[in-house]
């Protein structure tokens, strides 16, 4: 609410001579009754069927969607509630020196400024406690936040952003994962080494799967960047009563996970903390882990009042979690009829500043990457590195878009070469039921060729080699 | 401040606020139509679609002054307390809202395209809907939810029809 | 001139994850009057999760989906759960519901089968009553049951369970074992048009046929396929975070990251692949993620099959495909003897 203005009571107003237009009843909303439209009772049959599994239920929060009734977190707000707004490094690589936040600090209506030395542990991730609340000392993407402010609007929060003064150290980025992984390359975590994670799957005897191969192909594939865009902003309220009992309304899709890693930071009981997951407008991934919520709940443990943040669209960009880009090379080997006997795969995911999921991205790509095929000869390596830039995390398929691209890219590319349909040379060699998979996992209710033959079927797809 | 007189959803409201206030913040803030939503604050996602004089409109992109005067539809406003919009009726039952986040904006589009055109083509919707962002449905049970409520329209606009020929010609 | 292509990719994607433990508890209470309300730990981020974990219950129980209310998302009411991530709510979350709501039933039964006079193994739940298998006429509601198990009994119909995924450590060295307990398989076909004066890409129509077990709601399903495949539109023609020399992003708004709009996205026609996996609530494995994946590689080789070149790199821009097509145009005529 902005604090400077006020609704006028209605009979403070005049319906003035402007207000009339010709089409004024058209664009109201209807005042006929509209017959086949009550809200009550309208539950569409297939929520009243006892055998529930397998109806096309509408949705339980359909109504109110449409109603644009249902609250997320922005729609939200509490009595004395402040506006918390993070200040972004704007710096790829940098030590910070010095951070003056007096000036913030005095101007009317910001009620509390905070960096990452008043948190009680600056760290958190789910694999990794690698990232920080707020950057202190060292900044390691541009999207880091270095202090957050509390103030009674959010205009004047994001004034005071303005005013504190970061003095940095600018130290060596490193952007490119391939250059990442050399020994010399500045370490974005020092002293440690940037590849963090690794991962490996060897099955059978690859060289001899190479050695038996009529043809062997060779290909490089890379993916990029790419931002969840959910609709909806990171968004969370705090609020730290005085019982020392913290609430959090929060957009995360984790709420398990998110009470663990606020304990952790704020070093406080789990009976002590309550998160409430609202609707969350879009997830994708990208909203699987705490962020801005430790701070915001130390500004209103600071304050005594509630604290909402809501990230803008370009920290939506800048400072969530993104989509790993891949480079993936791949060596194949298949017989003259479209058999692959061997595949030996080695992919590289730029992991960004921090861990966050990669490691569990790494292992599905890693898993995924030779593809739903019978391959006796399979070696997959693959290795996640540090990167001065925002941090890689969950995005829908952890890794498994950009391997399906460049496993599928390629067995057309075989496909092509070798005079084989597409659709046959996967059906050719598609797993079947009891097929082992890459870490010998015997697997069951598979149904992959059933599924290339149906979109086959729905597409009209004809034979052409 | 300003002063900004309105008429929203069928009622007039006004409100003294700063020069600078968006409609988007009046609607939100002031009058507490939180309907709307703040999805990029630059006009790039119509989550804050507001009809405006028939118009659909980010209202991100317009001033609380700009409206001065104006006729506002927000989603508050598109069902009545006892009746469902058509639209409405038509996005819930084929399912083509997921989050929703987006789907006071949309559903405003498509209204502003139904209030001009009840035989809409696919490609009418689809350009109708471009300046919605929508990330988890595709679109694709979006634009046959607008199909399904222009049909629901028409049959009613019909109705209304022969109900009113039937009326003109009683005794 | 436009020329037309046809790309097909087909894809395997895991049910949960692999690292840690992937557990979910749930709590199912049946009500007085029959209807039941299930606590969970998940969240609802616009999937539809809730109603097809109502949907499970339902089934479990006997009643109808609209019965039941799913109370999710809160520390201090709902049981721990991995949470909505990595395709998992329908498999595992469903799963400790589906046994939260059989650990329910099961108080009920208990309760009916004296007042059926029959043994508690020869009763079933179906249409909202305790009925005796085979004879269904004889049968008392779940309401008047649960009602006499909380009142008179004093033992109320609520059960709690929870699920982990068996899975088999994977070897540090070999990567053998069994990291995911179950994987779901589709197909994507997609049509383009190349403009090979511009390189500009236009996506006619998608196929898409995708496994996920039973479909517990065939509805949310083909939404989840219909978002995946606008996800993987993106993926394929347009997205992508641009970073300067400095490491500072330089597209972080929605004019210069773009993204499919209602005008990219083509027809999509998709088809749920009759499956059953055993080790799911009544079948269903999950279906969110899987629905990107294969999407930009169908695209990319429809594109392959309508102008001959082959992009490496994602996203295919109009610039990109371009630079490949007259590529390909420089090396043909390179090899035509002089």
């Amino acid at each position: 609410m902005n604090e400077h203005s006020r609704v006028l009571e209605r009979d403070e107003l005049e319906i003035a001579e402007t207000l009339r237009s010709p089409d004024v009843d058209l664009r109201l909303p209807p005042v006929l009754p509209r017959e086949p439209y009550p809200i009550e009772p309208l539950t569409p049959d297939a929520r009243q069927q006892t055998r529930a599994v397998g109806q096309r239920a509408t949705r339980s929060d359909a109504r109110l969607h449409g109603l644009g009734q249902t609250k997320y977190i922005d729609d939200l707000s509490f009595p004395g509630m402040l506006y918390a707004r993070i200040k972004r490094a704007g710096i790829a690589s940098a030590r910070i020196k010095r951070i003056d936040t007096s000036a913030a600090e005095a101007m009317p209506g910001v009620m509390a400024v905070l960096t990452g030395k008043e948190i009680p542990t600056n760290s958190f991730g789910p694999t990794f406690q690698d990232q920080p609340v707020l950057a202190d000392p060292i900044v390691r993407h541009a999207g880091d936040g270095v202090a957050a402010v509390a103030a009674v609007t959010e205009q004047i929060a994001n004034e005071a952003l303005a005013k504190i003064v970061v003095e940095y150290e600018p130290l060596p980025a490193v952007l490119d994962p391939v250059a990442a992984m050399r020994e010399d390359s500045p370490k974005v975590h020092a002293p440690n080494s940037n590849i963090y994670a690794t991962k490996v799957v060897r099955k059978g005897d690859i060289e001899k799967g190479f050695a038996e191969s009529d043809r062997i192909f060779e290909a490089r594939f890379s993916t990029q960047m790419i931002e969840h865009v959910s609709l909806e902003p990171h968004a969370a309220i705090a609020d730290w009563d005085a019982n020392g009992r913290l609430t959090i309304w929060a957009t995360i899709g984790r709420i398990t996970l998110a009470r663990a890693d606020m304990a952790r930071t704020l070093k406080l009981p789990m009976s002590r903390i309550r998160i409430i997951g609202t609707i969350v407008g879009g997830n994708f991934g990208g909203k699987n882990e705490i962020s801005q919520e430790p701070a915001l709940a130390l500004l209103s443990k600071k304050t005594g009042r509630p604290v909402k943040g809501v990230f803008t669209r370009g920290e939506e960009f800048t400072a969530t979690t993104t989509r790993h880009p891949i480079i993936m090379d791949y060596k194949t080997g298949v017989s003259n009829k479209g058999r692959i006997l061997a595949r030996q795969i080695r992919l590289v995911l730029d992991g960004g500043a921090y861990c966050s999921w990669s490691a569990t991205t790494l292992g599905k790509a890693c898993i995924l990457s030779p593809g739903p095929y019978k391959i006796d000869n399979v070696v997959a390596e693959a290795f996640v590195v540090y990167t001065n830039k925002t941090m890689t995390g969950a995005m829908r398929g952890f890794g498994a878009p950009q391997v399906c691209f460049a496993y599928e890219s390629q067995m057309d590319d075989i496909a092509k070469a070798l005079g084989i349909d597409p659709l046959e040379i996967r059906l050719l060699n598609a797993f079947d039921e009891g097929s082992s998979s890459p870490t010998g996992q015997v697997l069951h209710s598979v149904v992959i060729k059933e599924s290339l033959r149906k979109a086959a079927d729905r597409f009209g797809w004809e034979p052409r080699s | 401040m300003t002063d900004v007189t309105m008429i929203v959803n069928g009622q007039v409201r006004g409100a003294s606020v700063p020069p600078e206030t968006t409609l988007l913040q009046l609607l939100r803030d002031n009058f507490n139509l939180t309907g709307a939503k703040l999805g990029c604050d630059v006009g790039d996602c119509g989550a804050c679609t507001v009809i405006v004089d028939g118009q659909a409109v980010n209202s991100c992109l317009m001033l609380a002054g700009q409206a001065e005067g104006r006729q506002i539809l927000t989603i508050e406003g598109l069902a009545s307390r006892e009746w469902l919009h058509p639209i409405q009726t038509a996005f819930e039952n084929s399912g083509a809202l997921q989050c929703g986040f987006c789907g006071p904006g949309v559903l405003l589009s498509a209204k502003a395209l139904l209030d001009e055109n009840l035989n809409p083509s696919t490609q009418e919707i689809r350009d109708a809907l471009s300046g919605n962002l929508c990330r988890c449905t595709g679109y694709t049970k979006m634009i046959e939810a607008v199909q399904d409520a222009a049909r629901l329209l028409r049959e009613e606009s019909r109705t209304q029809l022969t109900h009113a020929r039937t009326e003109a010609t009683a005794p | 001139m436009k020329r037309r292509g046809r790309g097909i990719a087909c894809m395997w994607y895991p049910i949960g994850f692999t690292v840690d433990a992937n557990a979910s508890a749930a709590t199912v209470k049946v009500n007085e009057d029959g209807t039941a309300t299930v606590l969970t730990g998940t969240v609802e981020t616009g999937q539809g999760s809730l109603t097809v974990l109502g949907q499970i219950a339902a089934e479990a129980l006997g009643i109808a989906t609209d019965d039941v209310h799913v109370v999710s998302a809160d520390t201090d009411t709902t049981p721990m759960d991995t949470g909505a991530i990595a395709s998992r709510t329908t498999y595992v979350t469903g799963n400790a519901i589906w046994l939260a709501a059989e650990a329910a039933k099961a108080i009920l039964f208990e309760t009916a089968a004296p007042m059926l006079g029959v043994k508690v193994s020869q009763l079933e739940a179906r249409d909202r009553k305790i009925q005796v298998k085979s004879f269904p006429q004889r049968n008392v509601s779940i309401g008047e049951v649960a009602h006499r198990s909380q009142v008179v009994l004093g033992q109320p119909a609520i059960g709690s369970a929870s699920w982990n995924p068996p899975t088999v450590a994977m070897d540090p060295e070999t990567g053998q074992g069994k990291p995911f307990a179950t994987y779901v398989y589709a197909t994507q076909i997609a049509e383009v048009d190349v403009d090979d004066e511009t390189g500009e890409v236009e996506i006619l129509r998608i196929a898409a046929a995708h496994d996920c077990g039973t479909a517990i709601n065939p509805m949310l399903v083909e939404g989840q396929v219909e978002g995946g495949i606008s996800m993987g539109v993106g993926m394929a023609l347009q997205e992508e975070m641009l970073f300067d020399a400095n490491g500072r992003h330089i597209n972080p708004n929605l004019t210069n990251y773009i993204m499919p709009t209602s005008l990219d996205m083509p027809e999509i026609a998709v088809d749920i692949v009759q499956g059953y996996d055993p080790t799911g609530p009544f079948g269903a494995k999950g279906v969110g993620e899987p629905t990107a994946v294969p999407t930009a590689a169908a695209i990319l080789n429809a594109i392959h099959d309508a102008v001959g070149v082959r992009v490496t790199s994602l996203p295919a821009t109009a610039e990109k495909v371009l630079t490949a097509i007259k590529a390909k145009r420089a090396a043909e005529v390179k090899q035509i003897p002089a």
